[in-house]
């Protein structure tokens, strides 16, 4: 592997123990409510004050000032400092899912908050929210490029292999697949869906729907492999020797068709993470007060939000840099 | 060469006469003609003012129309016999210059005003009144208006008295009854007639009608439509109304309907100035605009609280025959009046006005808030917030509370249920996560579902699979009577629990009796007392948890003259032909 | 040929497919067009069926399939319920200014990134090349939708551009050249989202093409004899790297009519989009059919064109049809 190949692995990696650990490195919990303070912005940081510097920067508490006509603004409480401190007790939550614990990367003490990104309109942490959305969202893009692969794999390597008539009516299929109104069908099935969903079966339907509308290119590229390959030499001597279809798709075809594969899947895993966005502007995706970038986003869609509080818009930022480095990684793995 | 050069020539002029001509002047007032006076009205003539609209009208034909935007275009083009004027809330003559109501309060007779021509010239009389109603009332042609005429199962008779005269004998009294009159357009017969003889009324005036095919009372008419873009309305000259120098009405040469879509769009537009009035802004978009007060010259309207509601809803319903097992369970605990108070105790209003409508709303205890001046209760109380009454209604009631502080029911089950609401309503999806975290408070867990709008609809109105909705009703007019269908437990509107061939409960029955009374009580006090003690039943039982209504924010170009926005719908123009622009004389390239 | 003849009944079967598939679909999405009506305490529910049954929609679906169809045929796609016109008018008319848009997109967007692929890859890692690589990723990368929202921000606050529709309220008033003026500035924001959009994809893709055909044996053996990298290129390499991007100009003429929907949406372009999307959520049942069968209709014919193409300008892939018959 390039040492670029590996570099980009590590970030990936690294983002991704980010948001496993999201609640370790999240100072708050995603869903607690701070209603005095919506859209509050992103605290600042300070290293000096009346007696010096300070190693250890510190913050002020916020407070909201209504002004009679106008929304509000914020100002810091200049009384009070508050040390950012590292490896804090805070709100409870799951490590992985397993162990209950309330240990914190960072975090100050009641009654300041510290705001990296700011609050949303409930008064909400955005930057825990977009830690705990992303482990959603990157999760449905991961497991919906999965499952697209895996249809459009096995589907595209029997079409490509079997040819014929097999081959014409599944691109027939995909050709009809890549046609639909998906819009009327995404409203129809969440109509249908039973109201009492919870968040992780929503997650897998959701995903289930995206990989599934998602298998029809990647089956057209496994298939362009799969013909190429069905007439190469070791493929033909093999079965001159006698080795079943099955043997020779597994062992000779499919492993062709896999690097090719892997470079799509750090294609579409961005592409279905920005599918996840689009659904929600539908809302279509995960609800409330479960976080995921695409319905941290669609708050934005009100204009005078986008104008005024533009540090919501970093799940964008988020998704972008994800999208980039995944980006990368599908460039050096089709020229490595 | 000579002959050509001044044939273009003239031709030339002619058609730069035409340019110039393309602009309506009214007619002046003629002797025999009826005119309302506006004694209060002035302005001066001239420029064009543009709209923004959420969507495309879907036609121009008052009888069928349903969607809002083509019955805000449509109300421009069209006359009332009693119009309700939105800024005092009370009927006014309009085509109807006087009438008479017998001592039973049966029958109405209305003298129409002489002399009074459509927008293509022609006369109008009774003849069309009778006609318009025949329409209107016709089962063929499925209007969604009918509904409105028929009282108790029985058609309003219309007969023609004389040329000017009409008499309307109701089946029974009917409080208000001129309020009804609003909005029923009259039609030209001389053109459309046939098309109703014919059958084919539905097909008439859509939106390619040419403009020679349609005409109104209304202070504008049709000047063109750009399918997908615009609909360019322009001066009706023979507009029945003068203002109080007897200069006709309306001063505009033009209104502009611009199809905008969203209303961020529509802000957006409105700040680079392609529009010139927005009606109906979300208060951020309001603060939005209140800050670039200072760069763009507008005139900002906060009317104060709107006739609507906004409520939770539980499902009552009886789900005897459908398969619905799991809200059928639920139903026990939303049957239990305490488990709703408790509920209404722990939803956290002063939040919701603040943050949902940035402090631009009002918390709503009832159906009737503030907005309605005329008929709202003030005795009803407006308990603060407080978790602690909550648990002790829960408690009351049989539910506790396990070690991981989930409620349970009196058989130990969890208490768990979900809140649909329309996902294209972001306010209302704001308010249940607002509540969602509420009753967090009080151990329930609480999912909240958001559904497109039309298959919300079809959960609450149809298939009743749901456990709880949160939506909106009213705002349509101040009086009761529109709200007949929501109380009444026959209602189609009884949203809590639809299709009820009794009273389900005491309350109900006394409620349906209180809305029915009124219905028929012609003195505005005892109809008071009436709605007051309905209001009070309703306060108490919480067939709907109430949450708060916003306040109606309208904004203007500085330009716009005699902006007056209303609480009552069309927020903004039901003036339009008051409206007139402000500024340098050149801009009034018109009579004055 | 018979394979042009085999790929256009597959087309006519899928368009059948697509048809029956879409009634099935609508079926599916709970509530009709007159749901809208319930929430009006005014009006009865009598009212509300008797209307539902005059549009014919409490049939059962077959009923109503069958009918649409014998109807379909006579190319006459049934009324709007919302408008009270016949469906076809109505789309061909909003097509027209779609396809204005999307037309003048496909032209910008191949000019721009044929030769800014090809020249990436024949300067491969140079500074043209890595920008290229990197600008098109991070475009990519970024939503649609949020491009659209952002770009339409910064053009309402600094006033850089008119918003929405086609033309200007004073469009008729204007000189010819006002009015063509008029149109461009118009047409401007919704065609600069959709271009920066599609040529990030389609840079990346004939960059990859090419970059693949140089890669060949045979190119390496025409350098080494020292033919000029120009006619290298030109003879050599883009023939062969042409039929992948033949394959993608398909994929963009099949997405002619339904490719541009949310930027006509956000940007207010009066095209096919926003009448196709308030069709969609108002139920407004023949005109989303009639409308979804017009799409997929280009769709096809985008992918039968572009497989006709590559028929006549690649030989391997004659030699194949031929084979297979």
């Amino acid at each position: 592997m390039h040492s670029r190949t590996a570099i980009l692995v590590a970030a990936l990696a690294g983002l991704h123990v980010i948001l496993l650990f999201a609640g370790f490195v999240a100072p708050y919990d995603p869903a607690t409510q701070d209603r005095e303070l919506p859209y509050a912005p992103p605290t600042r940081l300070h290293f000096e004050d009346a007696s010096g510097f300070h190693l250890r920067p510190f913050v002020y508490a916020s407070m909201r000032v209504l002004d009679g006509d106008q929304a509000g603004s914020y100002q810091e409480d200049q009384t009070h400092a508050f040390p950012v401190q590292f490896l804090l007790h805070g709100s409870s939550y799951k490590l992985l899912g397993l162990h209950e614990t309330t240990l914190h990367l960072f975090g100050v003490v009641e009654p300041a908050r510290i705001l990296v990104l700011g609050t949303d309109g409930y008064g909400r942490d955005e930057f825990s929210r977009v830690l705990f959305g992303g482990q959603i969202s990157v999760a449905a893009g991961i497991t919906a490029t999965f499952i697209a692969l895996l249809a459009g794999g096995i589907l595209g390597s029997v079409a490509g292999y079997y040819g014929r008539w097999i081959d014409e009516s599944l691109m027939g299929v995909t050709e009809l697949f890549l046609s639909l109104p998906w819009l009327y069908f995404l409203l129809g099935v969440r109509a249908f869906l039973p109201l009492h969903l919870s968040a992780l079966h929503t997650f897998f339907l959701l995903t289930g729907v995206i990989g599934l509308i998602g298998w029809a290119r990647p089956a057209r590229l496994v298939r362009g492999i799969v013909l190429s390959s069905r007439n190469r030499n070791y493929v033909l001597a093999a079965r001159g020797f006698g080795a079943s279809d099955f043997y020779i798709l597994w062992r000779h075809v499919i492993p062709e068709a896999f690097g090719v594969l892997l470079t799509q899947a750090a294609l579409l895993v961005p592409q279905y993470i920005a599918a996840e966005v689009t659904l929600s502007f539908f809302g279509l995706g995960v609800s409330e007060p479960v976080p995921s970038w695409g319905n941290m986003l669609s708050a934005l869609e009100q204009y005078s939000v986008l104008v005024a509080y533009g540090w919501l818009l970093a799940p964008a930022g988020a998704l972008i840099i994800t999208s980039v480095l995944y980006g990368y990684l599908a460039d050096a793995l089709h020229s490595g | 060469m000579k002959r050509i050069t001044g044939l273009t020539l003239l031709s030339v002029c002619l058609l730069v006469g035409a340019c110039f001509a393309a602009k309506v002047n009214p007619d002046s007032p003629k002797p025999g003609e009826e005119l309302a006076r506006m004694a209060d009205v002035s302005g001066r003539y001239g420029g064009h003012l543009s709209v923004g609209e959420r969507s495309e009208p879907k036609t121009l034909n008052p009888v069928t129309a349903t969607d809002a935007v083509s019955r805000e275009v449509i109300g421009r083009l069209m006359g009332d016999l009693i119009e309700i004027n939105r800024s005092s809330q009370q009927t006014e003559p309009a085509l109807a210059k006087s009438w008479k109501i017998s001592s039973d309060g049966r029958t109405f007779t209305l003298q129409l005003r002489k002399g009074i021509r459509f927008s293509d010239g022609l006369p109008f009389d009774a003849d069309d009144v009778v006609f318009s109603f025949g329409v209107y009332m016709d089962e063929a042609v499925d209007s969604p208006q009918r509904d409105l005429l028929i009282i108790d199962g029985k058609p309003i008779a219309v007969t023609k008295v004389d040329q000017y005269t009409v008499r309307f004998v109701l089946p029974r009294p009917y409080a208000a009854a001129e309020r009804l009159f609003d909005g029923l357009a009259m039609l030209p017969k001389h053109l459309l007639e046939k098309p109703y003889r014919e059958g084919h009324f539905a097909q008439s005036w859509s939106l390619n009608v040419r403009a020679s095919e349609i005409a109104g009372l209304g202070p504008f008419r049709l000047k063109e439509y750009v399918p997908g873009q615009r609909i360019v309305v322009e001066r009706n000259p023979f507009y029945w109304k003068v203002d109080s120098e007897n200069q006709r009405l309306p001063y505009l040469d033009e209104l502009v309907f611009l199809f905008v879509g969203t209303e961020d769009a529509q802000v957006m537009r409105f700040e680079a100035g392609e529009t010139d009035i927005i009606s109906r802004l979300s208060a951020e978009n309001y603060n939005l605009l209140a800050r670039e007060k200072a760069r763009i010259a507008l005139q900002l309207a906060d009317m104060g609280p709107s006739l609507e509601y906004n409520f939770l809803l539980f499902n009552l319903n009886d789900l005897g025959g459908k398969k619905l097992d799991e809200v059928a369970g639920k139903q026990a605990w939303f049957r239990d009046l305490k488990f709703r108070m408790a509920i209404s105790a722990a939803v956290d209003r002063e939040s919701i006005v603040s943050l949902v409508y940035g402090a631009r709303g009002t918390a709503l205890w009832g159906n009737v808030g503030p907005g309605n001046k005329l008929w709202i209760n003030q005795a009803i109380p407006h308990p603060a917030r407080s978790i602690e009454r909550a648990r002790e209604l829960l408690k009351s009631a049989g539910y506790g509370w396990n070690s991981a502080g989930e409620l349970l029911d009196a058989r130990g089950q969890l208490v768990e249920f979900s809140i649909i609401t329309s996902s294209s309503n972001s306010q209302r999806m704001k308010m249940a996560t607002l509540i969602q975290d509420d009753l967090a408070h009080l151990g329930m867990q609480v999912h909240i579902v958001p559904l497109e709008f039309r298959a919300m609809i079809d959960r609450v109105f149809q298939s009743f699979n749901y456990d709880a909705a949160i939506m909106a009703l009213g705002g349509g007019d101040a009086d009761p009577n529109p709200e007949m269908n929501v109380w009444a437990y026959s209602g189609t509107s009884h949203l809590w629990h639809l299709g009820e061939t009794k009273p389900a409960t005491d309350w109900e029955r006394e409620l349906d009796q209180l809305m029915q009374q009124q219905m028929v009580t012609l003195d505005y006090a005892r109809r008071k007392k009436l709605y007051d003690r309905a209001q009070q039943l309703i306060a108490e039982n919480l067939p709907f948890i109430f949450l708060g209504t916003p306040n109606i924010l309208a904004s203007a170009n500085s330009r716009v003259g005699n902006f007056h926005p209303a609480v009552l719908d069309p927020y903004t123009l039901w003036n339009a032909d008051e409206l007139y622009v402000r500024g340098p004389a050149q801009e009034n390239a018109g009579i004055r | 040929m018979s394979y042009i003849a085999r790929r256009l009944a597959r087309a006519v079967l899928l368009l059948i497919g697509v048809s029956a598939l879409c009634f099935l679909f609508t079926e599916m999405a709970p509530g009709t067009f007159f749901d809208e009506m319930r929430m009006n305490p005014q009006i009865s529910p009598e009212t509300i069926s008797a209307l539902r049954a005059r549009y014919g929609l409490n049939q059962p679906l077959l009923v109503r399939y069958g009918r649409w169809v014998k109807s379909a045929l006579h190319s006459d796609l049934g009324y709007s319920i919302a408008y009270n016109v016949p469906v076809a008018p109505l789309l061909w008319s909003r097509a027209e200014n779609t396809l204005v848009l999307t037309i003048t997109t496909l032209l910008l967007t191949w000019l721009i990134s044929v030769p800014l692929g090809v020249w990436a890859a024949s300067r491969r890692g140079g500074l043209l090349d890595r920008s290229v690589t990197l600008l098109s990723s991070f475009l990519i990368s970024v939503p649609e939708l949020v491009i659209a929202i952002g770009l339409l921000a910064a053009v309402v606050r600094w006033r850089i551009l008119p918003v929405g529709g086609m033309r200007s309220a004073d469009f008729e008033d204007l000189s010819t050249s006002g009015k063509l003026q008029d149109f461009l500035l118009h047409l401007a924001l919704p065609a600069v989202i959709l271009v920066l959009c599609e040529t990030a994809v389609i840079v990346r893709h004939v960059r990859a093409s090419v970059l693949e055909v140089l890669d060949a044996p045979y190119v390496q053996a025409a350098c080494g004899f020292g033919i000029k990298s120009g006619r290298v290129l030109f003879r050599h390499v883009l023939p062969v790297a042409a039929n992948p991007a033949i394959s993608l100009l398909g994929f963009s003429l099949a997405g002619l009519l339904s490719g541009s929907m949310m930027v006509e949406v956000v940007c207010g372009w009066p095209g096919l989009g926003p009448l196709m999307l308030e069709a969609t959520l108002s139920r407004d049942l023949y005109l989303v059919i009639g409308g979804i069968m017009f799409s997929s209709l280009f769709t096809l014919g985008g992918g039968l064109i572009a497989d006709i193409m590559l028929l006549a300008l690649d030989p391997r892939i004659r030699r194949e049809a031929a084979d297979a018959q």
